[in-house]
């Protein structure tokens, strides 16, 4: 599904952000980056929608391949969800506006049909009651559940998720870690750069660790958790847990 | 002798000996100065200057036999106006209480019906005149009341559409002002008084929004070529001071614009005034979009809109509502601005009331003019600043908490 070959990218500053990031995430699979700040691991998740651009390398999503051509960025934004750290849900609307909005205005469905799909989102994430509230009214847990159905509004064929527990209180990190779960268990396509060992552990299918702008190591869980290969990996494991 | 007002009133006036002290003086200096005024007002000063030129400070040299479509577009005016103000209290939005008759609006109400009784009787205007202006603003109350008791029954669809009797009325205005459609054309250099000045400030606030709004977000455009050209703009204009511009204009417009859409010097001045305040809510809506975090435009792009898209729905109504204020505060300024006018040879209230003045039958009636020149253009700026906070209030029904 995506298949990212050699990427790298500098900084206008100049700060060598990826130096040949290789990567593929097939149909079906979760991957978890893992990773200290600054090793470019939120950079490489935002070039696969195009919201990071990149100087070299080969990106190519759902068949599409990355270009500057416009059309296959907004053609690969359809199929792309994305959950933020901060959930970016829209202020000015209501919850329910937050989910139909995209759908009716990119993909040109009819507003009743729609508002019955957000409707069932809302519901499988456990918060249809609060349709028509404001996002400024919800706590964190709830926003950020709200912003996953918003994106599954779109129907989207992969899920991109930027440290989607960071911003959150601890209470409610497991509300939103369940919900991924549930996503993974039906057999979406997940990309996911977190802290969360106990997700990774039990949801990803690989876990991949980069530090400064490479990546050091790609393996299942249970290898990666239990007998990482190189040094690297070892020493990163021993500072988070 | 402890009643709660008594102690409010020591709470709030004579905490201290030096509140006490305060308090003391500005009253008695409040009290005098309001008895001078008063004094002044009803005894000293000679309304004579505004009875008789009361026509030319509303209306300017409209002619006699035309100033029918005015009253006209007055009463469509206060129609509207009561009709929309009455649905505003009666289709409160969901999620806040609905109040058919909030404190606010009975003395806004009582204060419009006190004016239009105590005014013209006041300025001792022709009963045939007092008597228009009594049954204007009781069409406004009526209107106002009637949209209140049954506006919810009116049905959605055509309740969607009431709005837009506002740009029908303006266009309406325009022609019944100017001519056209069957009527007696009236030419611009007739108009003056209060409805050359509402109209170039009505002209250019309606205009100069929408190109603020273009200028800012050409300014954070991504092609050099435009935002280079929307920062040359900005700050040329910004630069420059607006008596100047208008000099300039009346010099120059008619050779930038296309042949025939400046050709009256009311015109040129009013475009003028578009261009210039354009610049300043440009400035204002720029803040605004500052204001809108970066993620935003990043989740409404990853969902797929397309650049239009993301702006119109998602970041402008955020950056806007931030604006609006700075924005009201822009059309405030320009609407005192239109004084200067009356600087390039328009007959506009301040013009007005230098020719009235200059007549040696009203030779030293200054103060009466002024101070009738001030209570109008007060008058127009907090009916604007109200208009605004309403507005205000009704769009800031979600922000009680961050989001």
């Amino acid at each position: 599904m995506i298949e990212a070959r050699g990427v790298e990218k500098w900084y206008p500053n100049g700060f060598h952000a990826l130096r040949g990031v290789d990567l593929t995430v097939e149909q079906g699979e979760v991957v978890v980056i893992m990773g200290p700040s600054g090793s470019g691991k939120s950079t490489f998740l935002r070039t696969f929608n195009a919201l990071e651009d990149f100087q070299k390398g080969a990106i190519t999503v759902d068949g599409i391949t990355l270009s500057d051509d416009l059309r296959h960025i907004d053609a690969i934004r359809r199929e792309v969800g994305m959950v933020f750290q901060q959930f970016n849900l829209f202020p000015h609307l209501t919850v329910l506006e937050n989910l139909t909005l995209a759908p009716v205005l990119v993909r040109k469905l009819p507003k009743a049909e729609v508002q019955r799909r957000a409707l069932d989102l809302l519901e499988r994430v456990g918060i249809a009651e609060q349709a028509h509230k404001y996002p400024g009214q919800l706590s964190g847990g709830q926003q950020q559940r709200v912003a996953i159905a918003r994106s599954l509004c779109m129907e989207p064929r992969i899920l991109l998720f930027d440290e989607p527990t960071s911003a959150l209180d601890p209470e409610m990190v497991q509300e939103v870690l369940e919900v991924m779960q549930g996503l993974a268990r039906d057999g979406m396509t997940m990309v996911v750069v977190t802290h969360e060992v106990r997700f990774a552990r039990q949801v990803a299918h690989r876990v991949v660790l980069m530090d400064a702008g490479v990546v050091v190591e790609s393996a299942p869980p249970e290898q990666f958790f239990a007998n990482p290969q190189h040094e690297r990996s070892r020493q990163f494991l021993s500072q988070i847990s | 002798m402890d009643s709660p007002l008594l102690r409010r009133l020591r709470r709030d006036l004579f905490a201290t000996p030096l509140d006490g002290l305060i308090s003391i003086v500005l009253v008695v200096a409040l009290a005098a100065s309001a008895a001078g005024l008063l004094h002044w007002a009803l005894v000293q000063a000679q309304w004579a200057v505004i009875q008789a030129n009361s026509t030319l400070f509303a209306v300017g040299r409209y002619p006699l036999d035309q100033q029918w479509r005015l009253w006209l577009l007055t009463i469509l005016l206060a129609a509207a106006t009561g009709l929309s103000w009455g649905l505003l209290r009666a289709l409160p939005r969901p999620d806040r209480p609905a109040r058919l008759w909030p404190f606010n609006d009975r003395l806004a109400a009582v204060l419009l019906a006190g004016l239009a009784l105590g005014l013209p009787l006041l300025l001792r205007l022709g009963t045939a005149i007092q008597l228009r202006w009594w049954v204007i603003t009781a069409l406004l109350l009526l209107a106002r009341w009637a949209a209140g008791r049954w506006g919810r029954r009116i049905p959605d669809p055509v309740r969607r559409w009431i709005p837009l009797i506002w740009p029908l009325l303006y266009l309406l205005g325009m022609v019944l002002i100017s001519g056209g459609l069957g009527l007696v054309n009236v030419s611009p250099s007739e108009w003056g008084g209060l409805l050359l000045t509402l109209l170039e400030a009505s002209f250019a606030i309606l205009l100069c929004f929408p190109l603020g709004v273009l200028l800012a977000l050409g300014r954070r455009s991504a092609l050099p070529l435009l935002r280079w050209g929307a920062v040359l703009y900005i700050e040329f204009i910004r630069g420059a001071p607006l008596i100047t511009l208008l000099f300039l204009g009346q010099n120059i417009l008619g050779f930038l614009l296309p042949g025939g859409l400046a050709p009256e010097r009311v015109w040129r001045a009013a475009w003028v005034l578009t261009f210039f305040a354009a610049a300043y809510v440009a400035e204002a809506v720029r803040s605004g979009l500052a204001a809108v975090p970066l993620g935003q435009l990043e989740a409404a792009r990853s969902l797929g809109l397309a650049m239009p898209q993301a702006l119109i729905h998602v970041v402008l109504p955020q950056a806007l509502r931030v604006a609006l204020p700075a924005t009201v505060g822009q059309f405030i300024t320009l609407l005192q601005d239109t004084t200067l006018l009356s600087l390039i040879g328009l007959l506009d209230l301040l013009g007005t009331a230098r020719t009235v003045m200059a007549n040696p039958a009203f030779l030293g009636k200054n103060a009466e003019v002024y101070l009738v020149l001030a209570v109008l253009f007060w008058g127009c700026c907090a009916a604007l600043g109200l208009g605004s906070r309403a507005l205000e209030t009704r769009l800031n029904t979600h922000s009680t908490a961050k989001a």
